[in-house]
């Protein structure tokens, strides 16, 4: 796990280049504080800082091939890096390290992009090929280590693991896209390709990025979801269980490769159990476990987590996290912030517990929900398909009054419904539109008059709605949900938050359930097993059950909240205060500053306790916004 | 062989799908075996335009246009429908009627041109029966292939043809591409579009804003537009609120030879459109070895790739800057663009429709 960097600037002089880079390197060094590398050639400089977990001693990075064309630079992990390191080592290739780093570089550097789909992993690279002068970059099929890059005027670009970077290296303009802003409100993320910053791109999970020095650039896929259906897939209920539990413990061996030690969040759901029984399962020894607690015991997940703890054996540690914690922590939670997010700070806490506990690499049962139906969405959805199509055939005018009156109640649901039976056609647009947190209207209204045209032409769904479309013509309704989940709010929130905040305390977060093995099993298996009526992730209880404690199996699913609501009027209250203050909002001229502060009373209120998780959104907006940089 | 050709409009209008029927008309012409007959019918069109003897041939039996008295058209098509054997519907609104002559005339096999936005949307009862009865689906481009198949999942996926549109082999040969019109710095923009409220989605007013940011880096840099319509004010006003009205010139309405010229004089077509079924107008421009740019949406990315132009995010203002500015500073050769467009020639166009009827 790394940070990686790099400019391709022919016309900036070498030194010049790697100054920008070393100024990278050295924003994102909490991301790999073992080691640090560059090099230059061809017009091209790369760097990296390296967090090391695979043959710690060898592996250094930027690794060059041995005539010294290629360069790498790599951030992640390659899991089945020894099942391919023969065919390379038969094919001429002689091995230095026993690093996946190499393996990716001698894979490459035989096969180009064409090896990508035989990698098992998470991983950001760039390679350079400095004979030719090209730049090939690319991400793992699911988003789970990022990669940004920006265009240098008038033939140059740059690349790297965090936006912070990027500012950093001086050569980019940190200028905040109002259209992303407002994307950012809807969506609780800028949804890839934009970035919130302008002219900065997010290169997309499961895309590869060309690059020459003439500043030609081009982006496409890589990797596709799966089809929908396949021959081989389990002919019964029986032989699916028994397969998923063959493959779930499979994807758990691969993701506890490493050479340091390795441990897991444990929540006491289904999903983090589930993972650790697994681990254990498959090898593990001495364990260690962490959760965070809180100071709501209706809300804290101790107990729950104590006894998966107890019952898998494992060292248990917990974190206490309070209001007045994380409004201490706050600046330096907003340092580490590359992009607006309203999420994430239990992965900080469990990060620095984990690091603090004395592991590298942990564990998380984050994908679960999103491959077996744990949302309500995969519930409510179907429900709304069915009554679609009599509802299009009401009058106009009839389904104008009944989405009126919707939008008139206080409640978030009822205004998500309106949103739904307003602009949903079809499954894909109810898809496309449930993960949609702020509706159209209330957008525009915080936004200043000017920025609202520009965001009322990219219209109320998700950007993504064409792409994902024509991935799954074929897909059943469950898949199309499974689908939305795994590529908006999984790829854009929950992963990206995952590696900013894990990688803000240098710990290797991994992700087993997002595995492009095991999904590319999952995938065109019968929906009726994968997702069943039984209950909410059935499928993988019954999986699981001879590994996971029945106490586990028998607790309903319960979505994990931070208690902002409250600290939001209480601890948090002096930072909210300031932020939405005239001064600070201000500094967001995209914003209407009337409208947002009203917002914020409103809140304070009490009128709508449930509105906590926006206006918390729109205030790490205006803080980010407004924040200072950093070396 | 009889053929029956329903058309919104031929002559009457010069959009996309006025112009693409009319080569489908010349192609039903010209590939009828002798003793085979075309007859063709057209809504809104009132006069027989001369133009009509380029897209047409002997086997042209019959020609009406019903200056929009549809109640006419369709006991004429209905009529019609009894003595043909297949017949082909340029527009989804018509296709109802056919429908209604296959249940006169069980024998009658028909057809369908699907173009665009029209097939983008849930279907009304009527449309999907209308939709499930035709022999072949015609679209212009995989992506509208793709949106019937979604909102209309009962389609048997066979039916529907990929029959991309043509370029129309009766435009005068390209100008010399030196005889530039003026002598301005340059670069200069071309976009053609109808300039309606309705239509906003073309992305004219995108190429407006992105103006400002071009001409940091190219100050000579102007946006030429052609097209009329109710969005013209909200365009100006753009313009002058990005203070780039002195760089941005609203062509208006110009009939064909004058559009030819304008794209001889252009350096870069762009069209940064959202809902373009297929683009012909980048065909067209890309005919004269201009790159074009247009927006990674809808069918446009089928006809736009990186030898002949670039593609942005639609609505993304620096992106659709940055496009504009690598096509100017790094031109794409015009012969491959010209040999790109030719790819698109009519008589393949002629060809895949008669194999997809066949």
């Amino acid at each position: 796990m790394c940070g990686i960097a790099g400019v391709i600037f022919p016309a900036l002089a070498a030194g010049e280049r790697e100054a920008a880079v070393s100024r990278m390197v050295a924003r994102q060094r909490h991301r790999g504080p073992d080691d640090r590398g560059m090099v230059s050639s061809s017009g091209a400089t790369l760097g990296m800082c390296r967090l090391a977990i695979i043959d710690p001693a060898h592996g250094a990075q930027p690794m060059s091939s041995p005539d010294g064309r290629f360069h790498l630079v790599f951030n992640g992990a390659i899991y089945n890096f020894r099942e391919l390191r023969p065919a390379l080592a038969a094919a001429g290739w002689q091995f230095r390290t026993d690093c996946d780093t190499e393996v990716l570089l001698a894979a490459l550097v035989r096969d180009g992009a064409a090896c990508l789909p035989r990698l098992r992993g998470m991983f950001a690279f760039a390679l350079w090929d400095a004979r030719e002068g090209r730049l090939t970059a690319a991400r793992d099929p699911f988003g789970i280590k990022p990669l940004y890059c920006a265009r240098l005027a008038p033939d140059g670009l740059a690349f790297a693991s965090e936006l912070n970077a990027l500012v950093a290296s001086g050569l980019v303009e940190p200028a905040i896209d109002p259209v992303s802003a407002a994307e950012f409100l809807a969506w609780s993320s800028v949804p890839a390709p934009r970035t919130i910053y302008e002219g900065v791109t997010n290169l997309p999970p499961g895309h590869l990025l060309t690059a020459d020095t003439h500043g030609r650039t081009s982006i496409g896929p890589w990797w596709h979801l799966p089809e929908p259906r396949s021959p081989q897939a389990a002919a019964s209920p029986a032989e699916f269980d028994e397969q998923l539990r063959h493959q779930l413990e499979d994807t758990i061996r691969a993701h506890r490769v490493a050479d340091v030690p390795v441990g897991a969040f444990l929540s006491g759901g289904l999903d983090s159990t589930a993972i650790v029984a697994l681990m254990n399962r498959t090898g593990a020894r001495a364990l260690k476990t962490f959760t965070i607690v809180l100071d709501d015991p209706a809300l804290s997940e101790q107990e729950p987590a104590r006894v998966a703890a107890r019952e898998l054996g494992t060292e248990h540690h917990e974190e206490l996290v309070t209001g007045a914690r994380v409004a201490n922590d706050l600046p330096r939670i907003l340092q580490h912030l590359d992009a607006p997010t309203g999420d994430g700070v239990n992965t900080f806490y469990a990060s620095q517990a984990a690091r603090a506990g004395g592991v590298k690499v942990a564990l998380s049962g984050l994908g679960g929900d999103e491959l077996f139906g744990g949302y309500p969405s995969f519930r409510d959805l179907p429900r709304l398909e069915h009554w679609l199509p009599a509802w299009r055939r009401l009058p106009r005018a009839a389904r104008g009054a009944v989405t009126g009156l919707l939008r008139t109640r206080s409640s978030s649901r009822a205004r998500k419904l309106a949103d739904f039976l307003e602009h949903a056609r079809d499954r894909h647009e109810l898809a496309a539109l449930q993960r949609r947190v702020l509706p159209e209207a209330q957008r525009l209204e915080l936004l200043a008059p000017e920025v609202r045209p520009a965001v009322a032409r990219l219209g109320p769904v998700h950007p993504q709605l064409d792409e994902l479309t024509a991935e799954l013509l074929d897909a059943d309704p469950l898949q199309v949900i499974s689908a939305w989940e795994l590529r908006t709010y999984m790829a854009d929130v929950l992963l990206r938050d995952s590696d900013v905040f894990s990688m803000a305390n240098s710990l290797e977060l991994r992700v087993p359930f997002v595995d492009r093995v095991f999904l590319e099993w999952l995938w065109p298996q019968r929906a009726g097993y994968r997702f069943r009526a039984a209950g909410t992730k059935a499928a993988l209880a019954d999986a699981t059950a001879g590994v996971v404690p029945a106490a586990v199996r028998a607790r309903r699913k319960q979505g994990f909240t931070l208690p902002f609501a409250r600290w939001m009027h209480a601890e948090l209250r002096p930072f909210l205060d300031d932020t939405f203050s005239s001064a600070s909002l201000a500094g967001c001229p995209w914003l209407s500053a009337d409208a947002c502060a009203r917002y914020w009373r409103d809140f304070q209120d009490g009128r709508d306790d449930r509105r906590w998780s926006r206006v918390w959104a729109l205030a790490m907006l205006v803080a980010f916004a407004n924040r200072r940089p950093t070396a | 062989m009889r053929t029956l050709l329903l058309c919104p409009e031929l002559f009457r209008a010069d959009g996309g799908i006025a112009r693409i029927l009319r080569l489908y008309l010349k192609a039903l012409c010209e590939t009828a075996e002798p003793g085979d007959a075309v007859d063709c019918l057209v809504l809104n069109d009132n006069v027989v335009d001369p133009r009509l003897a380029d897209f047409s041939g002997p086997a042209l039996r019959s020609f009406a246009g019903f200056a929009r008295h549809r109640l006419a058209f369709a006991f004429q098509a209905l009529r019609l429908g009894r003595k043909a054997d297949r017949a082909l519907c340029g527009h989804l609104h018509q296709l109802p009627v056919l429908r209604l002559a296959r249940r006169l005339h069980p024998g009658l096999r028909y057809s369908l041109v699907a173009h665009g936005i029209e097939v983008w949307r849930p279907f009304s009862a009527g449309e999907r029966r209308a939709l499930l009865g035709a022999h072949r689906i015609l679209c212009v481009s995989e992506f509208t292939r793709r949106q019937l198949r979604r909102f209309c999942p009962e389609l048997d996926p066979t039916r529907l043809v990929v029959v991309p549109n043509a370029v129309d082999p009766t435009l005068p040969a390209p100008a010399n591409p030196a005889a530039r019109v003026d002598e301005t710095p340059g670069p200069r923009l071309l976009a053609v579009a109808r300039l309606s409220a309705a239509d906003s989605y073309k992305g004219v007013d995108t190429l407006i804003e992105a103006l400002p940011l071009v001409r940091r880096r190219r100050s000579g840099a102007r946006l030429r537009i052609v097209g009329d319509g109710d969005d013209l004010p909200r365009l100006r006003a753009l313009a002058r609120a990005r203070q780039v009205a002195g760089a941005v010139e609203f062509i208006g309405r110009i009939d064909d030879a004058a559009l030819q010229s304008e794209y001889a004089a252009c350096d870069l077509f762009a069209l940064p459109s959202r809902r373009e079924g297929f683009g012909l107008v980048y065909l067209e421009a890309m005919r004269h070895g201009k790159p074009c740019l247009g927006a990674r949406a809808g069918g446009a990315p089928e006809v736009i790739d990186d030898r002949v132009g670039a593609l942005a995010p639609y609505g993304n203002i620096p992106e659709i800057a940055a496009a504009v500015l690598e096509l100017v500073r790094h031109p794409r050769d015009p012969a491959a663009i010209r040999r790109h467009a030719a790819d698109f020639a009519y008589p393949a166009f002629a060809r895949n429709v008669a194999s997809a009827l066949a």
